[in-house]
C-alpha cells in the first residue's frame, strides 16, 4: 500500500511538472515578474501609509489568515476504478492514506508559511507585536491547518463521530477564534485552543483503520479537488482532462447568427459557437475581464493604467490561443472538404473580435478613473490598439506555427 | 470505379497494420467490409478519410487521390463513424447547419432534404436540443442525417446498426439503397452478417490486415465450397482457418 502511493505520487508528480512547465513558459514568466513587482511596490508604498491602531487592520489580518487556513486540500490521489479494485484491501489502506496526509501536510505547511511571510510586514506596521508574537502566530497557523486536514482525512471513513465530521467547527470557528484570541489578545492563548483542537482531532485516529472506507466520499471529494487544480493549470494551458460543461447562452444567438453560411466560415462558425458556450473557455475569458477590470477601477496614474490593462490584454488573449486546436480532435473537421487555410483566418477573427470587447471595457475603466490625464485617455486606446493588432497578426500565426510542430 | 485501394500499406505508427491491401468499390455498389476486431477495418476506413497517411499504395476517389486534390477528393466522402461524435457546443441544428456549410449545400434544397431525414428518424422535434446528450442510438442517427445530407458519391459506415432501434436499421437499409439507385457507392464495415448478405452487393474479408478474398456471395461459395452456404458459415470458417495458420 505505501507503494502504491509512492507509484501515484511519481505518476502525479510528472503530470503536475507537465503543466508547471507549461505555465511557466516564455512570456509568461516575463509577465509574472512585472506583476510581481507592481504589486510588491504597490505593497510596500501601502505600508507607508499606514500606522498602528488602525481599527480594520487586525480584521484584514484575520481575514487574511482565515484564507490561509482553508488552502489545501487532503490529497489522496485516489482513482474512479478503485473501489472497485482495491476494496479488499480497505484495512491497509489506512497505511496508504496515511502516507497521503503527510504529503499533503508538507503542501499546506507551506502555504501557511507563505502566507505568514507576506503578511508579517503588515502586522507589524499595523500592530505593536514581538518576534516570539510572530513565531507563536505561525505555529497557531500551522496546527490549525493540521487540524482542518485531519478532519478532512476523518470524513474519508464512516466514524459515525459527529464532532469529528462537524466541518463548520474545525475549519471555520475553532480558527477563527484562535486566529482573534491571537491578535486582540494574547497569542500563546490562540495557540492554546489550536492544539486543544488538535488533540481532540486526533484521539481516536488509531482506531480509524477498523471502520468503512467511505469510497464514494473520498472519491468525489478527490475529484473535485483534481478538478480545482487543473481549472488552475487551464489558466495557462489546454488541459485534456477538463470536459468543460456546455451553456447554451440563447441570448447570444443573435451574434452568432450574422456568420454568413458559406464554406470559408466553417471554421469560424465552430470557433464562434465554442468559444460562446463552452464554459471553461467562456468562464476564463470573463473571470480574468472582471479581474482586470476591477485591478483598472482601483489604480490611478499615467502610464501604469497603461500598462496593466495591456498585460490583461496580452494575458487574456494568451488563454485563448490553445482553442485554435480545440475542434482537431473531432474527425469530422479532417473529412469536411475544406482546407485548413481558412483556420487561420477564422481563428484570428474570433479572437480579434474577443480581444476588441476586453479591450473596450479596460479602456471604458481606466478612462473613467484617469480621465483628467489626456496622455493616459489616449495612450491606453492607441496602445491596445497596437497591441491587439501585433498578437492577433503578428504573434498569433507564428506561435501556432510553432505549436502545430511539436504537436 | 468510385473508391480504388491499390497495394495500400498503412497503420497508425512505423508498424504497418494493413499489409497490401488492394479492393474497390464501383459506382452504384455496396461492399461489406467484414473481419474480426482488430484485423484491420477501421485502420482501412481511418486511411481512406485521409486521418491517415499510407505508409506505400494509393487510395483514389473516381480518379482524384488525397495527394492530388483535398478538396475535390473530401467533397466525395461522407462519413458515418462507429462511435458517434458530436460537437459538444452545437445543437442539432447547428450540426446539420455545420454539415451544410462544411459541403457548401444549397441551404434551402438541404434543409427541405434534412426535414424528410429528421422526420424519418424522429429527431424533428429536437432541433434544438444538443446531441451530446443524447443516447447512443440516437447520436448515431444525428450521424446519419448528417451524412445523408450530403450528395457525396462514397459513403463510408463504420458499424452502423449497434445502437440502433429495428426500424432505424430499416430505414438505414433504405436510405441507402435510393442512394445505390442514384450511383452512389457505399462501403460499409459491420459484424451483423446476416443484413450484411441481404443487402451487400460484394464482400471483402479481411484478416490480420491483408484482403483475405473478397467478392459476391456466389463467389465466395464456389471458391469455398465446404465453407457454408450462409455468409455467417463462411466467415466463421475462414477467420477459424486463419486463426490455426
Amino acid at each position: 500500500m505505501r507503494q502504491l502511493f509512492k507509484q501515484r505520487l511519481v505518476i502525479h508528480l510528472k503530470e503536475m511538472m507537465k503543466y508547471l512547465r507549461l505555465v511557466f513558459n516564455d512570456y509568461f514568466v516575463l509577465a509574472l515578474l512585472f506583476m510581481i513587482g507592481g504589486l510588491g511596490y504597490y505593497y510596500s508604498n501601502v505600508l507607508k501609509t499606514l500606522h498602528t491602531g488602525l481599527w480594520w487592520a487586525p480584521i484584514v489580518a484575520i481575514a487574511i489568515l482565515l484564507v490561509s487556513v482553508q488552502l489545501g486540500r487532503f490529497a489522496t490521489l485516489v482513482e474512479d476504478p478503485d473501489y472497485v479494485f482495491l476494496f479488499p484491501q480497505e484495512a491497509a489502506f489506512f497505511a496508504y492514506l496515511k502516507r497521503a496526509f503527510h504529503y499533503s501536510l508538507g503542501l499546506a505547511i507551506a502555504v501557511q508559511v507563505l502566507f505568514w511571510v507576506l503578511l508579517m510586514p503588515f502586522v507589524q506596521v499595523t500592530m505593536q507585536t514581538t518576534a516570539t508574537d510572530l513565531y507563536l502566530l505561525l505555529a497557531t497557523l500551522i496546527i490549525l491547518k493540521v487540524t482542518w486536514l485531519n478532519t478532512d482525512f476523518a470524513r474519508k471513513y464512516r466514524l459515525n463521530n459527529r464532532l469529528l465530521s462537524n466541518h463548520f467547527l474545525f475549519r471555520f470557528l475553532i480558527p477563527v477564534v484562535s486566529i482573534s484570541l491571537s491578535i486582540y489578545l494574547n497569542y500563546w492563548l490562540g495557540l492554546a485552543l489550536a492544539i486543544v483542537a488538535l488533540g481532540i482531532s486526533y484521539y481516536s485516529r488509531r482506531n480509524w483503520s477498523r471502520y468503512p472506507i467511505d469510497w464514494k466520499v473520498m472519491i468525489d471529494d478527490e475529484n473535485s479537488r483534481m478538478h480545482t487544480v487543473y481549472q488552475f493549470f487551464n489558466l495557462f494551458t489546454d488541459v485534456p482532462m477538463l470536459q468543460g460543461s456546455i451553456r447554451r447562452r440563447r441570448y447570444l444567438d443573435g451574434i452568432l447568427g450574422r456568420i454568413k453560411l458559406i464554406p470559408k466560415n466553417t471554421y469560424l462558425y465552430l470557433y464562434a459557437h465554442g468559444i460562446i458556450r463552452d464554459n471553461e473557455m467562456s468562464g476564463l475569458y470573463f473571470r480574468l475581464m472582471v479581474i482586470g477590470t476591477v485591478f483598472l477601477v482601483f489604480v490611478k496614474g499615467e502610464i501604469l493604467p497603461i500598462f496593466l490593462s495591456l498585460l490583461f490584454v496580452y494575458l487574456i488573449g494568451f488563454q485563448l490561443i490553445p482553442f485554435y486546436f480545440h475542434f482537431s480532435d473531432n474527425v469530422f473537421v479532417h473529412v469536411y472538404p475544406i482546407t485548413d487555410q481558412y483556420q487561420m483566418k477564422s481563428f484570428q477573427r474570433v479572437l480579434l473580435y474577443m480581444l476588441s470587447i476586453v479591450s473596450l471595457i479596460f479602456a471604458i475603466a481606466v478612462i473613467a478613473v484617469n480621465f483628467s490625464s489626456l496622455m493616459t485617455v489616449v495612450g491606453v486606446i492607441v496602445a491596445e490598439a497596437l497591441e491587439i493588432w501585433a498578437f492577433v497578426y503578428l504573434y498569433i500565426p507564428r506561435r501556432l506555427a510553432r505549436s502545430e510542430r511539436t504537436r | 470505379m468510385t473508391l480504388e485501394i491499390s497495394n495500400l500499406v498503412g497503420g497508425y505508427s512505423q508498424v504497418p497494420v494493413l499489409k497490401d491491401v488492394s479492393f474497390d468499390v464501383k459506382d452504384g455498389e455496396l461492399v461489406g467490409l467484414i473481419g474480426l476486431n482488430g484485423a484491420g477495418k477501421s485502420t482501412t476506413i481511418n486511411h481512406i478519410i485521409g486521418l491517415l497517411t499510407p505508409f506505400k499504395g494509393t487510395i483514389k476517389i473516381n480518379g482524384t487521390s488525397l495527394t492530388d486534390d483535398v478538396k475535390k477528393y473530401k467533397e466525395q466522402i461522407a462519413y458515418i463513424p462507429e462511435q458517434p461524435i458530436v460537437y459538444k457546443e452545437l445543437t442539432l441544428k447547428e450540426h446539420l447547419e455545420m454539415t451544410m456549410l462544411a459541403y457548401n449545400l444549397d441551404q434551402d434544397a438541404a434543409w427541405k432534404r434534412a426535414h424528410q431525414l429528421l422526420k424519418l428518424f424522429r429527431l424533428d422535434n429536437k432541433l434544438d436540443w444538443f446531441p451530446d446528450n443524447f443516447s447512443k442510438g440516437m447520436r448515431q442517427k444525428v450521424m446519419i442525417v448528417c451524412a445523408f445530407l450530403t450528395d457525396a458519391k462514397l459513403f463510408i459506415i463504420d458499424e452502423p446498426f449497434l445502437g440502433l432501434d429495428p426500424l432505424a436499421v430499416n430505414d438505414l437499409l433504405n436510405l441507402i439503397s435510393e442512394r445505390k439507385k442514384q450511383g452512389a457507392s457505399i462501403l460499409m464495415s459491420t459484424h451483423v452478417l446476416d443484413t450484411a448478405q441481404r443487402y451487400c452487393d460484394r464482400f471483402v474479408l479481411l484478416h490480420d490486415g491483408q484482403v483475405r478474398t473478397e467478392g459476391t456471395i456466389e463467389e465466395l461459395r464456389q471458391a469455398f465450397p465446404n465453407a457454408g452456404e450462409s455468409l455467417n458459415d463462411i466467415y466463421l470458417t475462414l477467420a477459424r482457418e486463419g486463426d490455426a495458420s
